[in-house]
């Protein structure tokens, strides 16, 4: 009966756990202090022969300062250090894209009913080019590089999930959205979709491998053969896959 | 004929509580079905499997999944909770609470009802037709609603099935802002009104102002299915230039709000119980007051919380984070007023009781739960888990069902004329309150390990395969939570017939309803009653005077 939240391989992921951990700590006190007071009341603020209840409307300056102020402690302990963190840790990491870093990968996913492609520009830099590397279902990464995704929807709304990356972005017909990473350790993930998408919506799950630098470079050498002798020029569909980054 | 179709606040808020409490049925028979798939991925349903599921040998098939749970979420939302709370107990106590003698439009009530009516009938055909019902989950984001993700029927009949529903509702927030902005009976000042009238008619303003809104999606999303209009169609196979993201906003500008809409009746209703109970007046009443209202002015303004991966502006994202974590100050408030009336009382443990303080509890861990949701850093990662299920499970289910519980047994006396019975009251709250906790608790935990929602069969993943006996312990949970219901159907239509007559006033409190007899006549006031005091006069030195603890809003002291 194992439970506890998937194993973090990636950079940032510690970032989420750190707020996760934070946000237990508080609610965990608040909720204790709750049950504490219910159950005083509950077990010795109970009706019996003789007792008569406080007469209190509970509207005297005293009582207004205390609800006040404890939610405003609550307020500020709580929801602003939460703001302020999650604000922090949004523009330093997770919304700091590495537009500018020549080092990241950069690799559009096309999610479809009910699969994902994942596309890298092959030796021209360029996507939508016959040297695209264009896999399905498996997402070969480096470890130690940033990899930058751009997501399209061929379809419905898919969300692309990587639990153990502690991360997930909707991938949204018509539009296009992006998330980031970095992989730290070398091995395999599990991708999976997050938003309903039809009647096979658990099906649609996919393989992330991050392997060492060496051996994505010789993995990439493969795939580039194999996406050339199965490039097709006639192939209108798989054409429209491939945008302009 | 004239009962069928009566324009009597109390009889129509009867019918509304029936259709209510029948759809809570279907809709919890469903979730159990749900429940015995996640436990039990693809083995056949004992008893009921080979009737709903012949074609399939008594399996549930992906596809009947995919419609169980975008029913259950549909039919609880706006055909159970929805009727049960607001069209039930909204008509049959915001005029006997206020002191008026019926709704200040009773045929446009009588129309409200109807309009459901008609709802729920374009809801059940959409059963029968080719392919199914509705498959798009409760949320039906385009366009996976649009054709090309649901092509059949169903989904457009649910479409016009939702938007009855909202001309229904309106109707009846209209009539309820009426009735209690001209009705008050002379002295029922505006903070001398019982808190559940305040529930109902806060409620009432966010129906008015946002059901439109879900309406007129619907209206896109009709033209889209059934006219070859692309408000919400886009793509690279689809060349078309509408926006799914656009039916998101317009849904969850409405979904925000109503999940406020659900749980302000709640909050009013067991504001007043938990005082009346504790023989105490409602602790900081004005403050109460004041945070339900900030409640309903921040709810408008927090739905992109809902949309935080959609990959939004940073700017816009953080500023949802902020608005939605204010929340937490009027909420918070509202808690502590309520351990306030609890404190220092002299509690009777009631089966009304019971359930109004089994609400504290799981309201609270449903309130914090949001705050992770809240937190986009966070959110990231629990986003469609099951963590969100549990989360709004036990506010819209757990909360909002002790609430409606609680009413059921508080004004069961006074709807029926007859009492139900207090020992099967609570032979039905401890199995309900313990199975909630277990079944949404359940939920919190393997949403934290990454599960996500509406998986026919969360074993596909290899990351998710060490989750299934958890599954299978929620599912227990929850079929315990099915069958204690039945204690109380038991409980309700027996003391329907043979219940012990109810006197005027069994909880001894001092709102307007319970002046009257039970069952209140047509007319309900002979003369209209004038108010001199508060909702919740329990235990004054006045009352104590005159060897009670308690003092009707219209008793005048001599």
């Amino acid at each position: 009966m194992r439970l506890g939240i998937p194993r973090d391989v990636s950079l940032d992921g510690h970032l989420v756990d750190g707020v996760l951990g934070y946000l237990t700590l508080c609610t965990g006190i608040a909720f204790a202090v709750l049950v504490v007071i219910l159950t005083v009341t509950l077990l010795f603020h109970r009706a019996r022969a003789g007792r008569q209840a406080n007469y209190t409307h509970g509207d005297g300056l005293r009582a207004r300062l205390l609800t006040f102020g404890v939610g405003l402690t609550l307020f500020v302990a709580i929801d602003v250090t939460l703001a302020v963190r999650a604000s922090h840790h949004l523009r330093e990491r997770f919304w700091n894209y590495p537009d500018d870093d020549p080092n990241a990968l950069r690799v559009e996913v096309t999610a479809r009913q009910w699969a994902w492609t994942f596309r890298t520009a092959g030796p021209d830099g360029r996507f939508g080019t016959p040297d695209d590397v264009v896999t399905l279902g498996e997402l070969h990464v480096p470890v130690g590089r940033p990899i930058y995704l751009k997501l399209r929807s061929k379809d419905v709304v898919h969300s692309f999930y990587l639990p153990t990356f502690r991360t997930k972005i909707d991938a949204i017909p018509g539009s296009t959205t992006r998330l980031w990473f970095q992989a730290q350790e070398t091995g395999r993930s599990e991708i999976g979709c997050a938003q309903h998408c039809g009647v096979s919506h658990y099906k649609m799950r996919g393989w992330l491998y991050a392997a060492p630098e060496d051996e994505y470079r010789a993995w990439l050498a493969r795939a580039e053969i194999d996406s050339r002798l199965r490039y097709d020029p006639n192939d209108v569909v798989a054409q429209q896959e491939g945008w302009d980054w | 004929m004239k009962r069928i179709f009566s324009t009597d606040h109390k009889v129509i808020g009867r019918q509304f509580l029936f259709l209510g409490l029948t759809f809570l049925a279907v809709g919890g028979v469903m979730a159990m079905l749900i429940r015995w798939q996640l436990a039990r991925p693809g083995q056949p349903v004992p008893i009921v499997g080979r009737l709903l599921f012949s074609g399939a040998g008594g399996v549930i098939s992906p596809a009947a999944y995919t419609s169980l749970f975008t029913m259950h979420g549909t039919i609880m939302i706006f055909f159970a909770v929805t009727p049960i709370l607001i069209g039930g107990f909204g008509n049959f106590c915001v005029p006997l609470l206020i002191g008026a003698r019926d709704m200040a439009f009773p045929r446009l009530n009588m129309l409200s009802f109807w309009t459901m009516a008609a709802a729920t009938a374009t809801l059940t055909s959409s059963f029968f037709v080719p392919l199914g019902t509705a498959q798009a989950g409760w949320t039906a984001y385009a366009t996976l609603s649009t054709a090309i993700g649901a092509p059949g029927a169903g989904q457009t009949l649910w479409t016009v099935a939702i938007y009855l529903n909202g001309v229904s509702t309106v109707m009846g927030a209209v009539n309820y802002i009426t009735t209690v902005v001209r009705l008050r009976a002379p002295g029922m000042t505006w903070f001398r009104l019982p808190l559940t009238v305040w529930g109902f008619f806060l409620t009432s303003i966010l129906n008015a102002l946002f059901v439109p809104v879900i309406a007129a999606a619907m209206v896109l999303l009709f033209f889209d299915r059934v006219f070859g209009t692309q408000f919400f169609i886009a793509g690279t196979t689809m060349r078309a230039g509408g926006d799914p993201i656009l039916y998101q906003h317009m849904f969850w500008l409405f979904g925000h709000p109503e999940v406020y809409i659900l749980i302000l009746p709640a909050w009013g209703i067991v504001s007043d119980l938990l005082a009346f109970f504790a023989r105490k007046p409602a602790f900081g009443y004005r403050v109460t007051v004041w945070a339900l209202i900030g409640v309903v002015i921040l709810s408008c303004v927090v739905y992109g919380h809902h949309m935080f991966t959609t990959g939004m502006s940073p700017l816009l994202g953080e500023s949802f984070m902020l608005l939605t974590m204010i929340i937490s100050v009027p909420t918070s408030l509202l808690f502590l007023n309520w351990l306030g009336t609890l404190w220092r009382g002299a509690l009777r443990m009631t089966t009304p009781m019971l359930f109004c303080v089994g609400l504290v509890f799981t309201f609270g861990i449903g309130g914090l739960t949001g705050l992770y949701l809240a937190d986009i850093v966070a959110d990231q990662y629990l986003h469609d888990t099951y963590f969100v299920v549990g989360h709004f499970h036990l506010i819209m289910a757990a909360a909002l069902l002790m609430a409606s519980f609680a009413a059921v047994y508080f004004w069961f006396p006074k709807m029926f004329g007859r009492m139900m019975s207090e020992r099967l009251g609570k032979l039905h709250f401890w199995p309900t309150f313990l199975a909630l906790n277990v079944v949404f608790g359940g939920q919190l935990l393997i949403g934290w390990a990454g599960m996500q929602r509406r998986l026919y069969d969360p074993s596909a993943y290899d990351f998710l395969k060490h989750l299934l006996p958890w599954n299978q312990w929620i599912s227990r949970a929850a079929y315990v939570l099915g069958l204690a219901q039945l204690v109380f159907v038991w409980n309700f239509f027996v003391s329907l017939r043979r219940g012990k007559p109810a006197p005027a006033n069994p909880w001894e409190v001092g709102t307007l309803e319970w002046t009257l007899p039970s069952p209140p006549p047509h007319h309900n006031f002979d003369t209209i009653p004038t108010v001199v005091r508060g909702p919740h006069e329990l235990g004054s030195p006045d009352a104590r005077a005159r060897g009670k603890d308690w003092l009707g809003q219209d008793e005048v002291l001599s």
